[in-house]
Formats: structure tokens, sequence, C-alpha cells
């Protein structure tokens, strides 16, 4: 146990400078939309089926547990609005990261990670490019794009999903369900969703490049590349989620 | 010209060099061979400097690669080729873009390129109908002469090759032998070899350097290690020896 924290720490400090280095390259780096677009179109279409799947049933799981609760109070007008705001705010970016961070995070890590320990980085390097230009900021910028992508898209699954879900199962009236959201919702949470749906985004970018690029050992390195990547993502997202919302809620609460 | 002045290498408090000292002289062929895991691959790598010694310097035709930067390491890497222990293509292009890959400066208009990435395919003996094929499509022998391909395009006057002919079949590895050979002694490139192939080091060496336990073992020209008393040195020979009767 402590020789696992021992590593996470180690792991951490290196997932800094990588990220510093990765930040520094991008801003001598001459933009260049085109590859960008196909690799953010590439990766959020991979991931688009997983993701939906799981918008449509965090929703549906919550809706039918809220009833459950709310009926036992005769509240059941409020459930479009528990239940938007539940989703959006927490459950919702939570899960559908971890899937993320399963999916989009492995494979990144198992892609660089052959390509380090094949000796790819070096060579590339050996012939005058920077590995980190060429491989790792195409697939770190990929992959907060279309995570916001995924994530945004995935959350309005969530939603649409419910309104059906509360109807069918729950028996609610679909305009009812509407009408509650606003009551608990505004614009801001929103936005302030969206701000977590990047951070995630970028912690499965940064921790599952940063494992790769730096494999070590052969195919067991790369092996323990992936597992680390997915690991590692899911563990810093809930650390984030823990942070994050409560100081949302915090300024949110203030602007108003 | 590569010079090693008392390069030390740790990694994680495991000495892999310890006080390494010896040259490459120009045009030479030395052949540098050791146990797995002695250190052989560092030591190329610290040529290009994709490592750098903890102790000692590490010099290519008297510029002092151990103190140069990621920015001013560009011109030592375009004079001295690597060629890597696994072909190292990169998947997603193809052989005429994997071999191409290093001819991107102002100077290498698209048709010139073209025609060097023939040329060189055309030394390793691949023909061009496999220019537009992926590496996946190829035999592991294929890309490895594709890899040695994109290794000599920029026109490197120095070679460093990574057992160069592990996991290749007996023909191709004498093709690959031969073609260490002539541009050695044709165009007069230094080459340094990293290998555990005695058999290949008693033909084709200047000089062969055994190390072990990160120091010289025994260094000298193939006669010299043939008479050389050291059991390991012996091992390699002995083991040479059975793989040519039992061919
Ligand atoms: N970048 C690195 N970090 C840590 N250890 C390394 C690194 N590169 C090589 N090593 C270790 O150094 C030793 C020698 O490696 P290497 O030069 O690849 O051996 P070989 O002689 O078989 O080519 C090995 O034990 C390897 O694990
Ligand atoms: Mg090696």
């Amino acid at each position: 146990m402590n020789r696992a924290i021992g590593v996470m720490t180690e792991d951490l400090g290196g997932l800094a400078l990588f990220v510093k280095d990765v930040f520094l390259t991008a801003l001598r780096t001459r933009s260049n939309a085109r590859p960008l677009v196909a690799q953010v179109a590439l990766v959020s279409f991979r991931s688009l089926p997983t993701v939906a799947f799981a918008g449509l049933f965090v929703g549906a799981i919550l809706v039918l547990q809220f009833n459950l609760i709310l009926s036992r109070y005769d509240a059941q007008i409020f459930l479009g609005g528990l239940n938007t705001s539940a989703v959006i705010r927490e459950v919702g970016p939570l899960i559908i990261s971890f899937l993320l961070a399963g999916k989009v995070g492995a494979y990144t890590a198992a892609e660089l990670g052959t390509m380090r320990v094949t000796e790819q980085v070096d060579a590339i390097r050996c012939l005058g490019t920077d590995p980190l230009q060429y491989l790792v900021l195409p697939r770190f910028l990929a992959i907060i794009l279309s995570s916001l992508l995924l994530l945004t898209l995935s959350l309005m699954i969530g939603i649409a999903g419910s309104v059906v879900v509360a109807q069918l199962l729950c028996g609610i009236n679909p305009l009812q369900y509407v009408t509650a959201i606003p009551r608990f919702l505004n614009p801001a949470i929103f936005a302030a969703a969206l701000l977590k749906c990047g951070l995630y985004g970028f912690i499965v970018a940064a921790v599952s490049c940063h494992q790769g690029y730096t494999a070590r050992n052969g195919a067991r390195g790369v092996g323990q590349a992936v597992t680390r990547a997915a690991i590692y993502t899911n563990l810093y997202i809930i650390f984030a989620q823990f942070i994050a919302s409560p100081t949302l809620n915090w300024m949110l609460g203030a602007a108003q | 010209m590569i010079r090693f002045e008392g390069v030390t290498k740790a990694f994680g408090g495991r000495k892999i060099l310890d006080d390494f000292s010896f040259e490459v002289g120009k045009g030479e062929i030395l052949f540098l061979l050791g146990k797995s895991g002695m250190g052989k691959s560092v030591t190329l790598k610290h040529i290009v400097g994709l490592l750098k010694p903890d102790w000692g310097r590490v010099f290519v035709d008297d510029i002092e690669v151990s103190c140069l930067d990621e920015a001013r390491l560009g011109p030592v890497r375009r004079k001295c080729g690597m060629v890597f222990q696994h072909p190292a293509l990169l998947d997603s292009l193809t052989v005429r873009e994997n071999v191409a890959f290093g001819l991107r400066a102002p100077e290498w208009t698209e048709a010139r390129a073209l025609e060097r990435v023939r040329e060189t395919l055309g030394l390793v003996h691949l023909g061009p109908e496999l220019l537009d094929r992926l590496p996946a499509e190829l035999s592991y022998g294929m890309q490895k002469r594709v890899s040695l391909a994109r290794t000599l395009a920029p026109g490197p006057d120095t070679l460093l090759f990574d057992e160069p002919t592990t996991g290749l079949d007996p023909i191709t590895t004498t093709a690959v032998n031969a073609l260490i050979h002539d541009l050695s002694r044709n165009l007069h490139v230094t080459s340094l070899v990293v290998s555990h192939d005695m058999e290949s080091a008693l033909k084709l060496a200047d000089r062969i350097l055994v190390l072990d336990q990160g120091r010289i073992l025994a260094l000298g020209t193939p006669q010299d290690i043939e008479r050389s008393p050291e059991p390991l040195v012996q091992d390699f020979l002995s083991e040479a020896l059975e793989r040519r009767r039992t061919r």
C-alpha cells in the first residue's frame, strides 16, 4: 500500500513535468487544424456508442431511484429538475469520464507505449523531429476536445433519455418533467458542468499520454502503462471532482 | 570518428557503464559484443544524445555531444545514423513516407526525396513496388531493411547498428553484413556495430570490443580476440564455431 502511494506520487511529479513540456511544445507549434480535426473526429466516433449508451443508462438509473423517493413524498413534480441536476452536476461527468479513461485513455497509452518500447520515439528524435510535437501533442489536444464533445453529448443523451424513461416507467408527463428543470438549474450550472468535462478530458489526456510516452521494458511495460493510465486517471478524476464540485458550487453561490 | 572518455552511466544505482573509454576511427568497423543487458544499446544512445553520461565525455568528430542540448544535437544526428534493434517504423506511414522521414529539410524537394528513397531502397535490395505499402504488410526482415534505408537516406557518414542481424534469416543476415562492409569500404562510413554474433564480427570487424560489467573485457583485431584467454570471449568464440559447424 505504501509502495503504491510512493509510485503514484513519483508519477505525479513526472506527470507535472510532462504536462509542462507538452505545454511549452504547444506554445512553439504552429497550429495545424486539419490533422487535429481528423484526430478528434476519429477519437469521438470510436467512443460515441459506448459513451451514448452509458449516458442513457446513467440518466435512467437515477430517474428510477429519485422517482422511488419522491413518489413517497408525493413530490414527483420535482423529478425532472432533481434528476437533471444530479446527472450533469455529479454523476454524469464522473461515470462517463471513467469510461473515457478505460477506452480513449487505455488506447492512447497502449499506442504511445508501443511506439516507445519499439524505439519509434527514439527513431523519430534521431531523424530530427520532436516526438512530443509529432506524436504527443496532436493526441493530447484531440483527447481533450473529443472528451469535451463526448461528455457534452452523452449528458444531453442522458437528459433526453431520462425524459423518456420517466414517462415510460414512472408515468411522468414529459412536459411536467421538462418544466421542472429550470427550477433546479441555470446556465451557469451548465457552464460549470462543461468546465468540469474539460478538466476531466485534460486529466485523461495528460495521464494516458504520460504513461504511454514513458513506458519501458517491452510488452510487459506497455501493459503496465495501460493499467496505470486507467487507474490513475480514475483516481485523479475522483479527486478532481472532490475539489471541483464544492469550489464550483461555492463560486456559483457567490455569483448569485 | 567516435570517442568515449571515461563514461559512467548508472540507472537506479546500478552502474551500466563504468569508466568506459574507447575510440572508433574514421572508416573503421568496430564490433561491440556483450551479453544481453550489458549496456550495448545504452552505449549507442550516448552517441546520438538520447542518453547523457553521469560522468565522462562522448565525442563525434571532435564535437562533444555529451554537453549538447536537444536543439544543437540536430547536426550530430544527421551525421550519425542509428539503426535501431526494432525496425521502429511508423505504422501509419507508408514505406516511402518512412524512408523519407529524415528528408524534410528545405533542400529536399519532393522529387529529390523520392529519388533518394528509391536509391536507398535499392541499396538494401528492396524494389520500388514496396513504396506504397504499410509496414504491417511487410515481413520482419523487410521491415528491418526499410528501417536501414531510412537511416541511410540522409547520407550519414557514421552508422550505429544495434543488433542489425538479430532475428533475421541467414540469407538476409549475409546481405546486411555485406552492406555494412560495402558502406565502410566504398563510402568510408565509420561503423559501430552492436551484436552478440561473434561469427559476423570475426568476418567483418577491423576491431572487436567485448563489453562486460560496464568495462572492456577484450579489445583488438579479430586475430587478437581469437587468442584471448578470457572465458566469456572463449564462450562467444565457441558458440560462433558451433553455429558454423551446424550449418
Ligand atoms: N532509460 C533507461 N532507464 C532505466 N534503465 C535502463 C534504461 N535504458 C537501459 N536501462 C537498463 O540498462 C541495462 C542495459 O541495457 P541495454 O543497453 O539495453 O542492454 P543491451 O546490452 O542488451 O543492449 C538494462 O538492464 C536496462 O534495463
Ligand atoms: Mg540492446
